[in-house]
């Protein structure tokens, strides 16, 4: 009811009498399946048989979010009737921790299928909670453990999902809950996921998912280092020069354009929605910071007339550094006319912005 | 009950536009009238969890088109009745468990249908019901909404409890300034909002804080400039919009980032015409209905929010969208323009 992606079948090739009947044959087969599970949780028949008949629909279907439901009223009945520790080589469902690994296993060849499906994520979520609640300590936490190195595999299957995304910080936050909670060494995770997005950032400066991950990370790994105002200008100027290294290797992509938005945006005190990196900036600091990635953009103009992004930067932060009283030694009014008539020209979809932004001079 | 357009209802009429201009008014509203006949298709079995947004699409389609009685209410209002459950809420289908994505979608209709006075008739305290039914989703210590009582949250289930208790005139049943703070606690520093906190800003996201803000009446959090450029940046040479950076054109990110951009008064950041024959593009000339790019499949989702897309647009001949509520801004009106409204 929502397809994308998929090619329209013109009006005149009708499906052959063959698969007309294939297809109802199918449908009276699928509404069988569909009545027979209905009725027999209705009837309360939480057992092994009707858990496999709701595998079987879900892997047909698994948007059926009633049919999720059902499982989890079964599986919540087995729990209560089983005991919480077996022989983990075992195959069968004799135990709950079988039953929970089960569960989890048959997830994972959904969600390769279907990595946006929110039922198979929720389900997968609703799972390992139960398995804090129900199993030993130590099995628990190695599934939650488990299952930051599945998000890793999804992503390198496609790095800009954001159910996967979502799902990596949920449970990085688990791992960190848990291992403040009992006597496990590391007490936070916010080092290795920071530089897990340097790794993907590295394999793919467009990854602007990563870059966003980044930019959660940094106000949070600042405080786990304890970082003092030395070293938060060190990452600050750290981060400057890898961005500003990544915009003259491709002043085209959208994705660095938006970290560098990000880090100018910590520079000015007003912005509370986030922390910011250094502490302390004076004015004077923050004039600096302007002057030297205005005038680093610049330059990129010397090769690059036709990248849009490099005027809507320059105007964007021309305009905030005269905002905070910045001069015009470096670059003037007519300067900020030209970069306008050019961004104009560039990207005459946005019109309507380029007037209002040129409303906004008020010099 | 109608079918028949006449001349100048519901569209421009085709001589007056060049061919890749016109919109197939009668081919959509034929479309829309047979997916509930295609039975012998086992695609209709599969999406029977979407049935109730199915009819909601299909219903404010029609509106939009000026068909607005070309399915009948009589069958619609049993159909959507018949998914109520006892504790208030709504499933997508007779059998089907309630869901905050369902319930909003039934009171949407109702709406629509001017039906509440039907459903009090048929199910007494029905209103109330459904009211305390969204209302039990919040979470006290958050603000935010579960989806149902297995507890997933995402600010999409916060937009529909808002949604649907102030078309109830129920707002005073949940706490909407902690709903508001939860949505500040989504936002980015680009303006834009994610499903959670810390999530990367996405455009149907920003679609339901923007609108759930927009009910509560406190658009003064959004900053409008940094999300309106970031919204601005999503139509692509093509005229076409895209729900994040580096993502494709989609028909059905017309309605999220173009309602966005109305909500926050920047709907001229965009090329209006570019969009609007980017959607026409997409049209299934034939059988009716449009696709999400030009010549894929088309199905009843892409039809509508490409349609609620053109509406905004204010395409000749067509009825206004409300972009908030994403219904018929005259029926918006009636509803909360009432004086006993959250009385
Ligand atoms: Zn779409």
């Amino acid at each position: 009811m929502a397809s994308h992606g998929v090619p329209r079948i013109s009006g005149s090739q009708v499906r052959s009498e063959q698969l007309r009947l294939k297809e109802l044959q199918h449908i009276t087969e699928y509404k069988k399946l569909v009545s027979i599970v209905n009725l027999k949780v209705a009837e309360g028949q939480y057992t092994v048989e009707v858990l496999t008949l709701t595998t079987q629909l879900l892997t047909e279907n698994a948007e059926y979010y009633t049919i999720w439901n059902h499982r989890r009223r079964i599986l919540e009945y087995m729990f209560t009737q089983l005991p919480n520790t077996g022989p983990t080589p075992s195959n069968s469902n004799q135990n709950i921790p079988n039953l929970i690994t089960g569960d989890l296993r048959w997830l994972v060849s959904l969600l390769r299928q279907l990595p946006k499906c929110y039922w198979v994520w929720n389900h997968r979520l609703w799972l390992l909670q139960k398995a804090e609640a129900l199993l030993p300590t130590t099995a628990a936490h190695d599934l939650w453990h488990g299952e930051l190195e599945l998000v890793g595999k999804l992503l390198s299957l496609d790095s800009r999902n954001f159910h996967a995304w979502g799902y990596r910080r949920f449970i990085v936050a688990q791992i960190v809950r848990i291992s403040a909670s009992g006597s496990a060494s590391s007490q936070s995770m916010v080092e290795a996921e920071f530089d897990y997005t340097t790794k993907m950032v590295k394999a793919n400066l467009s990854n602007f998912s990563a870059w966003h991950n980044r930019s959660k990370l940094i106000p949070h790994l600042l405080d786990h280092r304890q970082a003092d105002k030395t070293a938060r200008r060190e990452m600050l100027d750290a981060e400057f020069s890898q961005i500003q290294a990544a915009i003259n290797t491709d002043p085209f992509d959208q994705s660095i354009w938006f970290y560098h938005q990000f880090l100018m945006s910590t520079l000015s005190p007003s912005d509370t929605r986030h922390a910011a990196i250094a502490l302390d900036f004076t004015r004077q600091d923050q004039l600096r910071y302007y002057e030297q990635e205005i005038l680093g953009i610049k330059d990129i103009l010397e090769d690059t007339r036709d990248c849009k992004w490099i005027y809507e930067a320059l105007l964007q932060y021309a305009l905030s550094y005269f905002k905070i009283g910045g001069n015009t030694q470096n670059f003037t009014t007519t300067d900020m006319q030209e970069w306008l008539s050019n961004l104009r020209e560039l990207d005459p979809l946005r019109k309507g912005r380029w007037d209002d932004l040129e409303r906004s001079f008020t010099f | 009950m109608s079918l028949v357009s006449g001349p100048g209802r519901g569209g421009m009429t085709d001589a007056r536009l060049p061919r890749e201009l016109r919109l197939f008014v009668d081919k959509h509203v034929s479309y829309i009238q047979s997916l509930d006949t295609r039975k012998d298709e086992l695609e209709y079995w599969l999406t029977e969890h979407l049935r109730m947004n199915g009819l909601y699409w299909g219903l404010t389609a029609l509106h939009l088109l000026g068909h607005p009685d070309a399915l009948p209410r009589n069958e619609m209002l049993d159909f959507v009745l018949s998914c109520m459950h006892e504790s208030g809420g709504f499933g997508a289908a007779p059998g089907h468990d309630a869901h905050m994505l369902y319930t909003v979608s039934s009171v949407q209709i109702l709406a629509t249908l001017d039906a509440f006075d039907d459903l009090e008739e048929r199910v007494k305290g029905g209103r109330q019901k459904i009211g305390h039914y969204i209302a039990s989703l919040q979470n006290p210590a958050t603000g935010t909404f579960a989806g149902d009582e297995w507890g997933e949250t995402d600010t999409r289930f916060l937009y529909c409890a808002l949604n649907a208790l102030s078309l109830l005139g129920l707002l005073g049943l949940i706490d909407v300034d902690k709903a508001v703070e939860y949505i500040q606690s989504c936002q980015n520093f680009d303006g834009g909002y994610g499903n959670r906190p810390e999530a990367e800003s996405h455009s149907g996201q920003i679609f339901t804080c923007l609108a759930a803000l927009s009910i509560a009446g406190r658009l003064d959090v959004v900053e409008s400039d940094r999300l309106g450029a970031w919204l601005s940046e999503r139509q692509l040479k093509n005229g076409g919009l895209n729900g994040r950076p580096e993502k494709k054109e989609d028909v059905c990110y017309s309605w999220w980032v173009a309602s966005s951009l109305a909500m926050i008064g920047k709907l001229h950041w965009i090329d209006g015409d570019r969009l609007a024959s980017f959607i026409l593009n997409c049209q299934d000339p034939d059988g009716g209905g449009i696709a999400d790019r030009p010549g894929d499949m088309v199905d009843v989702f892409h039809t509508f929010f490409g349609l609620a897309g053109l509406s905004l647009l204010k395409y000749p001949g067509m009825v206004e969208i409300d972009p908030v509520y994403c219904m018929p801004l005259a029926i918006t009106k009636r509803i909360l323009e009432k004086p006993d409204v959250n009385s």
